[in-house]
């Protein structure tokens, strides 16, 4: 069962919520700000702007009153912004450009027919600009004013760009934040993903430690739940085989014993009795050497192996592993590079991977046997030594070779391997040993080029 | 202590195992008798204890899995009287029951499923060790430490320590030549018979046992001197 997600990362997702959510907010709250700052500067310029207008008009009255005003003096006086007067029916204007042409039709309608003082916001040239009319009845005039309300502009211009100057920043800030707290939010996942790693590595005791946070605790728990269920489990297979394995040593123990006792009596039996106890002696070895390799692999399976590690000279190791192995007489051929190479490891198990390979090369390879030493040619400087074992059999199709190394593999093509060869378990057993040893195997094609196989191994090795 | 020394191994040589499974007992018997040897049988260590003080043997074969007080116990009883030399049975070579039953005063170890060849073979080295030592000198002197060969005696400041048959062996080995650096492996093959690959914690647990008894400070050893990366030396 798999369970998929198509969506981007978890942490992806996390940053732009944060970067998305903080740009709106921020994007808000300057779009208020920019508003309020606006109106209330806007409105106070006009108040101001009305309030001169007002006391432009004043004044202006006070002038039309005399006997024979001069309007277009008047007015200039005033020094008012771009003043316009309509004064017994006849237009007066501070400004040329500011005529009555401007003024809206409501405006003039509003101050000039129904006496009823307005103003309005015009856009002139491109300049924003408040139209203020003040009707000057007991003169038969209206007044007009354009005073400019564009400085305001500018300064909402600059707050604007401050606003959008702080937005900027506040989303920075949202994404920083959330980069923060994605890191945060993501590091159980993180820590889970290793503990997982370790567990798939065999460090079945690995344990999420528990939270106080009831989201995260259901992970922890569901999390640990399963490991304690996998562990018993794999322990309960383990011991299975490790409890089997011990049963059979007892009975095997006499087996072998008493074989070993009629077998001193080989000569007085009847010749048929020992066709029979040859066969029996055999197979009885066969049976033992299994059962060993059974106990020695679930050994492995629950990892309660420990290395007996000490530095051994590897060219006197291989030598001393041939000769006590079952073709002691095969030829070991160091190479002078190899001669001085110590290696760091267990004597006794790397001397029962060595009898392994040779007890499977006299079994499937021919009978025959060559054993060398190596360097391998990197160029640098010698930092692992091979240990290379090659016969004279059919050797092993491309396809096989990493099958070989598993539990009870046999040889796929039929005839091969003779079944006497018994379960598959030394080259699995034997794999297991060079990896605890930080080694690697492999098989390979014998190196001068003839039919055959060659088990190679290497491992880390330094000079003297 | 009182067992005669220097006599045939073919003849009289008798052999107590302790096995608790009767059919590897009756088993084991048939097998060491086809040696020539006289073997006595006990399903426990109970027994055995009762059996060994009746009529002493001159080698022990001990599983270590016993109903009752277990193998180690055994050992150590047996210990407390007698330097007869001791193989255990164990279900395995690499946990802590190899040391723990070393420690406990055996001289020597089998796995099962053994071989009766390996267990012959292993018996037969043990009682080659019983036999008196032919040596060049008639006293070897090292400090407060006194070895007197054909006596198998040992003296520390006058007073006898008694030693083991193993540990007596592997002392006579290292004053053979005083000074000289032996490997783990040339020990394990000249005291044990094993080649080149015996177990090597087989001399590291006689060492420590041996140092506990011939050193005034077993923690600060001045006569049995480990060589770093080497072996061992005995020295003045």
């Amino acid at each position: 069962m798999k369970i998929r997600f198509r969506a981007p990362r978890l942490r992806t997702r996390i940053l732009l919520m944060f970067g998305v959510g903080s740009l709106a907010l921020s994007a808000f709250l300057a779009a208020i700000t920019y508003n309020f700052v606006r109106t209330n500067l806007v409105d106070q310029r006009e108040e101001s702007a009305v309030d001169q207008a007002y006391d432009n008009a004043g004044r202006l009255a006070t002038d039309l009153r005399s006997s024979s005003p001069n309007v277009q003096g008047s007015l200039d006086r005033l020094g008012a912004e771009r003043p316009l007067l309509l004064f017994r029916g006849s237009w007066t204007a501070g400004d040329a450009r500011f005529s009555s042409a401007q003024l809206p039709d409501r405006l003039l309608v509003d101050v000039a027919e129904r006496a009823v003082p307005s103003k309005m916001r015009l856009e002139i040239a491109d300049e924003l600009v408040l139209a203020v009319g003040i009707p000057l009845e007991d003169v038969d005039a209206a007044y007009f004013e354009f005073p400019t309300v564009d400085d305001v502009a500018s300064t909402l211009r600059s707050v604007g760009l401050a606003l959008v100057f702080a937005a900027a920043i506040t989303t920075l800030l949202g994404v920083f934040g959330g980069a923060l707290l994605a890191s945060r939010a993501i590091r159980p996942v993180t820590v889970a993903s290793q503990a997982a790693q370790a567990i798939a590595s065999g460090q079945l005791g690995t344990r999420l430690e528990p939270t106080d946070d009831p989201d995260l605790a259901a992970l922890t728990d569901s999390f640990n739940d399963m490991v304690v269920a996998l562990q018993a489990r794999v322990e309960r297979d383990a011991r299975f085989t490790s409890d089997v394995s011990h049963e059979l040593r007892s009975p095997l123990t006499t087996l072998s014993t008493s074989v070993e006792v009629m077998l001193a009596r080989r000569d007085e039996m009847p010749e048929r009795a020992q066709v029979a106890l040859d066969l029996l002696v055999a197979d009885v070895a066969r049976f033992r050497g299994l059962v060993e390799d059974l106990l020695e692999i679930s050994r492995f399976d629950a990892g309660a192996i420990r290395l007996d590690l000490e530095d051994l000279l590897v060219s006197e190791f291989v030598r001393q592993a041939v000769a006590v192995s079952t073709l002691p007489r095969s030829r070991v051929e160091v190479d002078p590079a190899a001669e001085t190479l110590v290696i760091r490891a267990d004597r006794r198990r790397l001397a029962r991977v060595m009898a392994n390979l040779i007890d499977n090369a006299r079994l499937h390879g021919g009978g025959d046997v060559e054993v060398s030493v190596t360097v391998p040619d990197d160029g640098g400087p010698t930092s692992a030594v091979r240990i290379l074992v090659e016969d004279h059999g059919p050797g092993v199709p491309p396809e096989e070779r990493l099958l070989i190394f598993e539990r009870f593999a046999r040889g796929g093509s039929a005839g091969r391997r003779s079944f006497s060869d018994g379960a598959g378990l030394g080259l699995a057993l034997v794999d297991e040993h060079v990896r605890l040893h930080g080694g690697r195997i492999w098989l390979d094609d014998r190196r001068d080029g003839d039919p055959g196989a060659c088990f190679a191994i290497e491992l880390s090795a330094e000079e003297i | 202590m009182a067992r005669l020394i220097g006599q045939d191994v073919r003849v009289g040589t008798r052999i107590l195992t302790v096995e608790d499974d009767e059919r590897i007992r009756a088993a084991v018997k048939l097998a060491l008798e086809d040696e020539g040897w006289t073997v006595d049988e006990a399903a426990s260590g109970e027994e055995a204890v009762v059996r060994f003080l009746r009529q002493p043997s001159d080698v022990v074969l001990i599983d270590i899995m016993l109903p009752g007080i277990d193998g180690f116990e055994l050992c150590r009883t047996i210990r407390r009287s007698s330097d007869v030399p001791i193989v255990m049975v164990t279900a395995r070579a690499d946990t802590h029951d190899v040391v723990a039953g070393l420690e406990a005063g055996a001289d020597d170890y089998l796995t099962k499923p053994f071989a009766p060849k390996e267990l012959s073979a292993r018996i037969r080295a043990l009682l080659r060790r019983a036999r008196p030592m032919s040596s060049a000198h008639s006293r070897l002197i090292f400090g407060d430490l006194e070895i007197v060969p054909d006596e198998g005696k040992v003296l520390r400041g006058g007073t006898e320590v008694h030693l083991t048959k193993t540990e007596f062996r592997l002392l006579c080995e290292l004053a053979q030549n005083p000074g000289r650096v032996f490997s783990r492996e040339q020990l394990l093959d000249h005291v044990w018979g094993y080649g080149y690959f015996g177990d090597g914690r087989l001399v590291d647990v006689h060492i420590r046992r041996l140092r506990t008894k011939v050193e005034v400070d077993a923690a600060n050893p001045r006569h049995v001197v480990t060589v770093r990366g080497l072996g061992y030396r005995l020295q003045q």
